[in-house]
């Protein structure tokens, strides 16, 4: 049956966008042909909704409505000073640094030396540069007809390319900074790609911030590569700090070889509609994983989780915890899909999401999805949802804590198990500096 | 001194009455305790001197000191020097004991107009507190409560006590669960606290404790009301006769 659909206004300004700025966005002839492939795939696709089993909960369709231009090559000036500010408690994490503003590189901010083992490169650059070869891999399309990524691959600007070789163990984590400023709407495409050769070892923390009295009309899409070589560690953390309104698209794909470790951390505040997508496939025997988070979502804030980890090989591990704190009529979404192949016997898998609730009004969905085709397994979830515990907050206030900070340290102490999976203690401090200034700003706190 | 006056109390969300006009003095100084059958209103009269939500005073005062606390709210009882020793302490995942120990005391501090302690002078406290009770810091490093045996969670709950420095000191059911050897660990705790400012409410069903903890006075509550007051020597005569003489006179 061919239905056809109406296209939204937002799908039309989509189109309409890339046709404006094809021109002026970075990458070869067959780059640009990729582009042109890519708002193709979109065009036919759309925006997600509702009756697409992946997004029933966070319908893209019905919840965007307008447009903002992309920020391409929009030269906002940032200083040192500024960029700390953005940064906030972050800036306390002992990092060396590569810092995009509007989507766009901007070396005299970031602080990337030459490191054995570790390169750092900015993709505009290399796009614009590389051998077709190259450059046609890095503006690939991921498999799966995934609207979100096709834009993505549409109208990408720049990003880390990261590298660790063979067996080098970078010992300072490497922070990658992206700031909004400016008082602009805008739209921001970025796409990271981190390669991690065998047995290396390094720890990299995504930051999505924003400068305070930047425009709130922000539209941001993310996606992170991430293919992690035999026997090699990748501790990544995305951290999304904003300020309630924005759009906030961010999908990372992950390839688990044999004995390799991969530990992702998905910490988000403030985030006005926000879609954490995290694919996740074994192609190694003996791959470990640990996907947690925590999200704090106020006002009419929507935070939707999203994680598909497909166990295709014997012998892997995977561990998911989730957080969320929800007040107002702030919505978590959680969907945890884990796929057992049919050959990956002994495979162990452990999922669990909770949420506390602060709101009657807050919302929670919860969707967790095992297909399990092997039998020789372990595999368990859980979903709870709570309110403060009334006779724990007595027993706070009956030891002198005043009603507000022992809902502060109930709620700090929900989301700190969470935060305890983070390996840097700096970071550690850094979230929880965060979630401290959450509640500090909420009416509950 | 506390005073309770014609306390007559209800469940918020029930019409039947725990508390049926129970009045009890007890001078700064002396220790108290309260035994009664169960469901006598032991551990509602325990949890309302506190301050908890869901009981509804229906007729009645408590003074403290002379001051009416009923309408204050439990963390202002606690800098007013009001400390409940609960029967079950709980647990608080997340939350390292020194993180607990220090918001709790330096918000009692900040109320009864004392500066906020430093690290090191915390500490220091702390580890000398927590020496007479066998509690050390490693202890305290770990979530309050968590995974704590029951003889830990009362030492745990005997610290809170010293540290906070109350006046008034509500143990509830502090034996249960106590082999012997706790229990005699949780009441030297309580007895080095015994001091001519301090009044001690001591609710237990068993006389047991109360050869560690010795009373001053002796009072019967059943059916929501004090039966009878008498010296320590009461506590053995109900050991040995119960209290169904009491719950008899009730019905």
């Amino acid at each position: 049956m061919n239905v056809a659909i109406m296209k939204t206004k937002a799908e039309q300004a989509i189109s309409e966008s890339f046709e404006a700025v094809a021109e002026t966005l970075p990458g070869s002839a067959v780059v640009q042909e990729r582009r042109a492939q890519a708002i193709g795939a979109f065009s036919g696709l759309g925006l997600p909704h509702r009756r697409i089993e992946e997004w029933k909960y966070t319908d893209l369709r019905a919840n965007v409505k307008e447009v903002f231009p992309p920020a391409v090559d929009r030269a906002t000036p940032l200083t040192i000073a500024e960029l700390i500010v953005a940064l906030g408690p972050l800036a306390h994490v002992d990092a060396r640094r590569i810092v995009f503003v509007n989507g766009n590189h901007r070396a005299e901010l970031g602080d990337v030396a030459d490191e054995a083992g570790l390169e750092v490169a900015a993709l505009g650059q290399m796009l614009a540069s590389a051998t077709e070869d190259v450059s046609a891999a890095l503006a690939s399309t991921p498999e799966g007809g995934d609207a979100v990524e096709a834009l993505n691959t549409a109208f990408m600007t720049d990003g880390a390319v990261v590298t660790v070789a063979e067996g080098a163990s970078v010992p300072k984590p490497l922070l990658i900074v992206f700031v909004r400023a400016g008082s602009d709407a805008s739209s921001v495409a970025v796409r990271n790609f981190v390669t991690m050769g065998q047995g290396a070892s390094a720890t990299v923390i995504e930051a999505h911030v924003v400068l305070p009295g930047a425009s709130h009309e922000a539209q941001l899409n993310s996606l992170t590569e991430v293919t992690v070589g035999k026997g090699a560690t990748l501790r990544h953390a995305k951290v999304a700090v904003d300020e309630g309104k924005s759009l906030h698209l961010s999908n990372c794909d992950v390839t688990l070889g044999a004995d390799a470790t991969y530990r992702n951390f998905q910490f988000s505040t403030g985030l006005g509609l926000a879609r954490n997508g995290l694919n996740v496939i074994f192609e190694g025997e003996g791959g470990k994983l640990d996907i947690s988070g925590a999200y704090l979502a106020r006002r009419a804030e929507h935070i939707d989780t999203t994680l598909v980890v497909d166990h295709a090989v014997p012998r892997c591990e995977s561990r998911e915890l989730f957080k969320g704190v929800l007040d107002d009529h702030g919505r978590g979404v959680f969907q945890g899909k884990i796929i057992v192949r049919p050959d990956a016997q002994k495979t162990d898998g452990k999922q669990m999401s909770q949420a506390l609730m602060l709101s009657e009004d807050a919302e929670f969905d919860s969707k967790p999805e095992l297909e399990i085709y092997a039998d020789d397994v372990v595999c368990g979830h859980g979903t709870t949802v709570a309110e403060l515990d009334a006779d724990l907050l007595f027993y706070c206030r009956s030891r002198g804590i005043p009603e507000k900070e022992a809902r502060a340290l109930m709620i700090e102490s929900f989301i700190g198990e969470a935060i305890e999976k983070v390996e840097n203690e700096q970071l550690r401090d850094a979230l929880t500096a965060y979630a401290i200034q959450w509640l500090d700003r909420s009416r509950h706190g | 001194m506390l005073e309770i006056k014609n306390l007559h109390v209800k469940l918020a969300d029930e019409d039947r009455m725990i508390l049926k006009g129970l009045s009890l003095n007890v001078p700064n100084g002396e220790v108290h305790a309260i035994m009664g059958p169960n469901g006598s209103g032991k551990s509602t009269l325990a949890y309302v001197l506190a301050g908890r939500d869901g009981y509804e005073i229906v007729d009645g005062d408590i003074l403290w000191n002379g001051e009416s606390i009923v309408d204050m709210e439990p963390d202002e009882r606690a800098a007013k020097g009001v400390f409940l020793a609960f029967q079950y302490p709980m647990e608080i995942p997340g939350v390292a004991g020194l993180t607990f120990l220090r918001t709790a005391l330096n918000s009692v501090r900040k109320k009864r107009g004392a500066a906020e302690l430093t690290t090191p002078a915390f500490f220091k406290l702390v580890k000398e507190k927590g020496q007479n009770l066998n509690i050390d810091v490693e202890m305290l490093k770990r979530p309050v409560n968590v995974g704590f045996s029951g003889g830990e969670k009362k030492r745990s709950e005997i610290l809170q006590m010293a540290l906070l420095e109350p006046t008034l000191c509500v143990l509830d059911e502090t034996d249960s669960g106590l082999d012997i050897d706790a229990l005699r660990v949780v009441s030297d705790g309580v007895n080095a606290l015994r001091a001519k400012d301090r009044a001690f409410v001591v609710i237990t069903h068993y006389q047991r404790l109360l050869n560690y903890i010795v009373p001053d006075k002796v009072h019967v509550l059943a059916d929501g009301r004090i039966q009878k007051t008498g010296g320590k020597e009461l506590a053995l005569e109900l050991e040995k006769s119960g209290y169904a003489e009491y719950t008899h006179k009730a019905a």
